[in-house]
């Protein structure tokens, strides 16, 4: 790991001054996890490091009447044993318990898990890549098994995060603070695909940073699931996940609101199998034609086919837990 | 170097810090809000006063609180813990062999909870309680947790042991009666190539009787 | 008998015989002397400390983070070493500048091809070579103060290559015109590997039924928790090595010769240390490099591998690609046995077992003993590319060899409608055919037995597949034969001290495998004295006489011997000394638990200790050495394993639920231990059955799971329940009855795992490791 200048600020304020005044040559720090690896691996060289750590506000969780505001750097951890969150909002609660290994949920933050960066061997590795700067995506011609089935291109990363696909299930949004205030971003908004943006997953821009994450309390009635598939059952990316919020009454279903994760650059929401599902009764013939729809225009790479099965298996397993079938 | 000052003060190591430090300085861009703030680097620089030579960088002092003890150390913002502990404190029980948190040999107890001290700046340890292994038994005494990893054969090699172990304090400190479960979830975070695990996961459950019938995990 | 320069014992009364020695598979006939006693089996119902599962000796050190690996050694002054890695696949070394690096401070010695001696290093290269045949080969070397400047420093150099043309797929670097890895072609010395007996084609002939199969398997890394790597110190021309490594004699003799010094100047010391599984056994490249650093710097040198360094520079279990074909008839019986493989070497040639004992031909074996069969032909073809060289892991080519074998057996079970126990036994080897000698002993059916037992055999289904569902479960087995026999040579000491305790001193090592405790075990036994009262030495050249790296499942039934040996050399002269003392002969005293009492009269005894008081000075040094192996006769582990699988047939997921791994390893020295071996053995065999790869760009030749998070090792809440056991009695093929078992339970575990995958659903998985993406290709064929 090269040098750096250690930042120590003690608001956000001081931090978005720090931000500024660098220039783009300072990265800030949540929990660590992702960020000190990617810089012992040489894929990050930032000058200065600007630690969040201490700024108190940021770590709140605080629940008001409509909606649970949770800061960036509330810990992973956290989120899986606060009570209200497992009873409310289950899906997070789940999908936080899924993040990494036990120590990494303990210095992990949401907030960070949400801006980690991808998981592509190959720019975790020693290839200069689209999203290094480099004039290829090694994972086209490639080892790809990993990679994006559906909204991929030019670069085939996956979104590796696992809370990702539950907040935008939720309908989560973020609040961004930056050097001219803040705004709030519906978390749809907040990913970005390669096509709009190779080097980066998200909108935040180099001065800017995530502070805050609401999410709206699910309507009475409504049940989510988190299910991630994977190669081994501890500190292991999805190969494929899908976060389920689902509301039916009377046997129809009023509110539907899918995401699929490891399968795309960004957390996938699945409009069009949503759509064949959504004002219907929940039926086996319905739920087949919403798995088959849930990738329609999927392009897989050489290796990577399976993703679409195994996808389609979790969407199943997820509508046939909450519909009780 | 048990309360007493580690390395002469300052100037040592590498190029990159102290370029940085210096061009943050000679950007002259560093407000009142900074400085109050406390840039860790800035206090140095002004016990040292800026030198054109590029090839030595800043050391920093910082004091770390492990077992009950504080230590003085010097580090550059880029020491991880895990480093400081073994190379600077030769507290070497404490293991380093992924140095990407993915394998939990490092795990020392920041606060209570279980962390990977390779991913963990010493820099941001400072003023928090750190346990390592070495706080564990008193003496020649071993804590229970330790006997029952003893007489559960609950290692080979013995290379993860002091981080399985400080897992296995984290889970008893917050949870001195948890299921099989709840044991495999919380211990999961380590990695025995040697393959132990379900010894490690009996002698968890042993160690959480022991701790139970003797009033607590007090390691 | 005194300990020589070399550290070997020189017994100067015994008579010499030539005996057959196995360690891997590779068998040698060596000469070797006669130890003074040949002593008979223990008996059984006597047995005091032999076979009972006592805590480690050791089990304090590593419970409280005290114990010292060569990682924790610090010494004053000590620099910290870093080598710099060649980027290509291929290349030569055009240029080199390390004048930017040497400038940094606290740099304090930089080595390379320009200031290195050319010490030759694998087939015809060398310490630092021009050219270089994989990413990863060693190109410069630093040593500073810290390890985070000696990491800037081999950011400062700068290395300038041509790029050569490379190859990385090993079936493409077979094919003609193919980039030569290096000259004189991409094969191994030109030509396969051939075993055949009998005549194959008429053994194919005489077959009803004929099963025709390609598989795969992937390299698989040890990823050892404690990386490679030296501490080194040079007080004169007095070289001290610390080393993780599984062999300190080896070490010191190839540092002797890599240094052109003597022998008696080197020590190597290795106390504890963190896995090894096969990639240690002989100091490394960076063991030379630290020793150089040092010399150059008159400074201690710490020089460990970081995690990416292990994967690339340490060696890797080789990949392979099977196509076997078996001749059965209905009634079972094998009529032939086919097996034409690829293997991957990387770059070089293993040098422990170079040519015709190439580790590539390791997974042929298997094929040639583990089943009666008259006509068998293997035929291997160990092929150079541009990867890092392969070394020898947990039973190399076994683990491989055996996971195509053993479901080509579970298939011919199920065409035949046969129970694959059945078919196994209508095979029963009585004698290894390729040495044409009978078995020291062969429990195997005992393993099937007790196995079938322990998983419910019967409640597997009866037909593959049969039941329909989202989770569906099911029962495999296999089987294994391993060497693990050890051999000699093997010595040992033991001090008698004047309060009755004692030193073991033995310059074997403890590779994680508790043999410090068994070897206290064994002497205890024969001493009459407490584990408690025995302290032991190994893993130091120094001070201890010589002993087999730990390699090949050898340690125990190498080194026990000698221990039992020394023991009781111990006790003849002590029973001497209390005869004495006490008017009494020799040998109507015997000793059982620090009391020295006469045979004819147990009640009549007398604290050892009352008489070791009265030694004053006078020494008692019980010398020991491992005697021959019986003439004439195979030595070799066997076993059988049983897992229980549950597939999730809609995501491709396996979970392994339970896993019955039965042994026949002669006789358990420590239960405790020995099972906590299998359970090991079980835990890497089921992450090479399901997760576990190295997989590198064929386009670059670069690794892409140079870590712990791409290279998946199994976690807490992967592994199966297991139940461990043995097969009943001892071996007398030593005199202490014990085989090896570090490697054996690694070998049937990914077989069973694919066989109970079939038996759960129908589909046969026959490329490693078995992750969802291909279970779901497989199940939608």
């Amino acid at each position: 790991m090269k040098g750096f200048t250690f930042h120590k600020p003690r608001s956000l304020k001081e931090a978005l001054a720090m931000l500024k005044e660098a220039d783009g040559k300072a990265k800030i720090m949540a929990g660590g996890t992702d960020l000190l690896g990617a810089m012992k691996d040489g894929i990050m060289q930032p000058e200065r490091l600007i630690n969040l750590q201490e700024i108190p506000d940021l770590a709140n969780i605080r629940p008001d009447n409509d909606r649970l505001h949770l800061g960036a750097l509330v810990s992973l951890h956290e989120i899986t044993v606060h009570p209200s969150i497992q009873k409310r909002f289950g899906i997070l609660a789940q999908a936080a318990q899924e993040v990494g290994s036990p120590q990494l949920r303990n210095m992990g933050t949401l907030g960070g898990n949400l801006c980690q960066r991808p998981r592509c061997w190959y720019y975790r590795g020693d290839f200069v890549c689209l999203k290094r700067g480099g004039d290829q995506c090694f994972a086209v011609t490639g080892q790809n098994k990993y990679h994006a089935v559906i909204e991929g291109g030019p670069c085939f990363i996956v979104h590796p995060s696992d809370t990702a696909p539950a907040l935008l299930a939720m309908d989560a949004s973020v609040r961004i603070a930056g050097p001219d205030g803040e705004k709030i971003a519906a978390l749809e908004k907040f990913f970005m695909t390669p096509r709009d943006n190779v080097t980066r997953e998200n909108i935040l821009e180099p001065d800017q940073i995530l502070t805050e994450i609401m999410v709206p309390l699910p309507r009475e009635g409504s049940r989510g699931i988190y299910l991630k598939a994977r190669e081994r059952r501890c500190w292991d990316f999805a190969l494929a996940s899908v976060a389920l919020l689902l509301n039916i009454d009377d046997g129809i279903c009023q509110e539907i609101r899918l995401v699929l994760g490891g399968i795309a650059p960004i957390p996938f929401r699945a409009s069009k199998a949503e759509e064949v599902l959504k004002g219907k009764p929940i039926e086996i013939e319905l739920i087949d034609q919403a798995c088959r729809m849930a990738l329609s225009g999927a392009r897989p790479l050489a290796s990577n086919a399976y993703k679409l099965e195994l996808t389609q298996a979790l969407i199943k397993q997820a509508l046939l837990t909450l519909s009780n079938k | 170097m048990k309360e007493k000052e580690g390395n002469k003060k300052g100037k040592q190591l590498s190029s990159v810090s102290r370029r940085e430090f210096i061009k943050g300085l000679g950007a002259g861009a560093l407000g009142t809000a900074a400085l109050s703030g406390g840039i860790i680097a800035l206090k140095e620089a002004e016990a040292h006063p800026a030198e054109e030579s590029l090839e030595e960088g800043i050391k920093i002092p910082l004091r770390l609180k492990i077992n009950g003890i504080r230590y003085k150390v010097e580090v550059e913002p880029r020491y991880t813990l895990v480093d400081v502990i073994r190379d600077q404190l030769q507290l070497t029980g404490t293991k380093k062999a992924c140095d990407r948190g993915e394998c939990g040999a490092c795990t020392v107890l920041l606060d209570g909870k279980p962390v990977y001290s390779c991913m963990t700046l010493a820099i941001t340890a400072a003023g928090r309680d750190i346990m390592t292994i070495e706080g564990l038994a008193s003496g020649e005494e071993l804590h229970p947790i330790q006997q029952a990893f003893l007489e559960n054969d609950a290692f080979q090699c013995g290379f993860c042991t002091s981080g399985q172990i400080m897992a296995v304090n984290g889970l008893l400190k917050q949870n001195l009666n948890p299921s099989r479960e709840e044991a495999r979830n919380a211990l999961a975070g380590n990695i025995c190539r040697c393959g132990t695990y379900t010894r490690i996961l009996e002698a968890t459950l042993d160690a959480s009787q022991r701790l139970r019938k003797g009033g607590g995990n007090r390691g | 008998m005194l300990p020589n320069a070399s550290g070997k014992v020189v017994v100067t009364v015994g008579r010499r015989v030539k005996t057959r020695v196995e360690e891997e598979g590779k068998i040698e006939e060596i000469n070797v002397e006669l130890p003074h006693e040949d002593l008979p089996p223990w008996e059984e119902k006597n047995l005091v400390w032999v076979g009972k599962g006592i805590p480690r000796v050791d089990g304090f050190e590593k419970c409280t983070g005290k114990a010292k690996y060569t990682y924790d050694i610090h010494l004053p002054g000590m620099l910290y070493g870093k080598i710099l890695r060649c980027p290509h696949p291929h290349a030569r070394l055009i240029r080199l500048d390390t004048s930017k690096a040497q400038r940094l401070s606290g740099v304090k010695a930089i080595l390379s091809q320009e200031n290195a001696p050319p010490i030759p290093w694998y087939n015809d290269s060398f310490l630092f070579d021009r050219t270089l045949r994989c990413v990863g080969e060693e190109v410069a070397a630093v040593a500073a103060v810290d390890e985070y400047i000696a990491r800037d420093a081999l950011d400062m150099i700068e290395a300038e290559y041509e790029s050569l043309p490379f190859v990385v797929d090993p079936e493409e670097a077979l094919r003609p015109g193919a980039p030569p890895v290096r000259p004189g072609g991409n094969l191994l010395d030109g030509k396969p590997i051939i075993y055949s007996r009998g005549e194959i084609e008429q053994g194919f002939d005489e077959a009803d039924l004929i099963i025709e199969e390609n598989f795969s398997t992937q390299v698989q890394a040890h990823a050892c928790m404690e990386t490679h790597g030296s501490v080194v110190n040079w007080e004169g021309d007095h070289l001290t090595i610390w080393e993780s490594t599984q062999g300190v004699s080896d070490v010191r003799e190839g540092m002797a010769k890599a240094l052109g010094i003597p022998i008696s100047k080197v020590r190597v010391i290795k106390d504890f240390m963190g896995g090894g599984f096969g990639s240690k056994t002989r100091e490394g490249k960076y063991t030379v490099i630290a020793a150089l650093l040092a010399k150059m710097t008159g400074r201690p040198v710490k020089l460990m591998l970081d995690r990416k360094e292990e994967f690339y520079a340490t060696g890797h279990r080789p990949s392979s690609l099977q196509y076997v074909k078996a001749g059965v008839k209905k009634d079972g019986s094998l009529t032939a046995i086919y097996l034409r493989s690829i293997g991957a070497c990387g770059a070089y040639e293993t040098p422990l077992f170079p040519s015709k004992f190439s580790m590539i031909d390791a997974l042929a074996r298997p094929y040639r003993e583990l089943y009666h069969c008259p006509n068998v032909k293997t035929e291997v073809y160990p092929v150079y590319n541009n990867i890092p060289v392969h070394t020898a892991q947990r039973a190399p080519g076994h683990v491989e060899g055996t996971f195509a074998l053993e479901q080509v057996m579970d298939q011919a079970a199920h065409q035949l409608g046969m129970d694959p126990i059945a078919l196994r036994m209508k095979n029963y080897a009585l004698k290894d055919q390729v040495e044409d000698f009978p078995y020291t002993r062969k429990a195997l059916d005992q393993c099937y037995q007790k196995g079938a037992e322990k998983i419910q055999w019967e409640k597997r289904n009866k037909k593959p597949g049969e039941k329909k569902a989202l989770i569906c479960e099911g029962i495999g087995m296999a089987g294994q034969i391993w060497g693990g026999g050890g051999g000699p040579p093997a010595y040992a000491i033991i001090k008698i001290n004047q309060d009755g305790t004692a030193n073991l001193l033995t310059g074997t090592q403890d590779i994680g495998t508790g043999s410090k405790t068994v070897f206290v075990q064994i002497a205890s036994e024969e001493l009459g004295i407490s584990p408690k009262d025995i302290t032991i030495t190994l893993g130091d050249t120094e001070t201890t006489p010589y002993a087999p790296r730990s390699s090949g499942s050898r340690t125990v039934p190498s080194v026990g011997p000698a221990v039992r040996s020394a023991a009781a050399d111990a006790k003849r002269q002590l029973l001497d000394l209390a005869g004495s003392i006490l008017d009494s002969k020799a040998e109507d005293l015997a000793i059982r638990e620090g009391q020295i009492y006469l045979k004819n009269n147990p009640t009549r005894k007398i604290p050892l200790k009352e008489i070791t008081q009265k030694m004053g000075n006078n020494m008692i040094m019980g010398v020991g050495s491992r005697g021959p192996n019986p003439p004439q006769a195979a030595i070799n582990v066997f076993g059988a394993q049983f897992a229980h699988v549950a597939v999730n047939t809609a995501t491709g997921e396996v979970r392994v639920l339970k896993v019955v791994s039965i042994h026949d390893a002669g006789r358990v020295i420590n239960s405790m231990t020995l099972n906590n071996q299998i359970e090991g053995g079980i835990v890497q065999g089921m992450g090479y059955g399901l997760m576990e790869e190295v997989i590198w760009d064929k386009g670059t030749g670069i690794m892409l799971t140079p870590n712990l998070h791409a290279y998946k090792l199994p976690t807490m809440l992967d592994i199966p329940e297991v139940v461990p056991g043995v097969a009943e009695g001892s071996d007398p093929a030593n005199n202490i009855g014990a085989k090896g078992i570090g490697e054996p339970p690694k070998i049937p575990t990914a077989p069973a795992i694919a066989n109970a995958i079939y038996n759960a659903i129908g589909v046969r998985l026959k490329e490693l490791p078995i992750t969802p993406d291909k279970v779901l290709r497989a199940l939608k064929i």
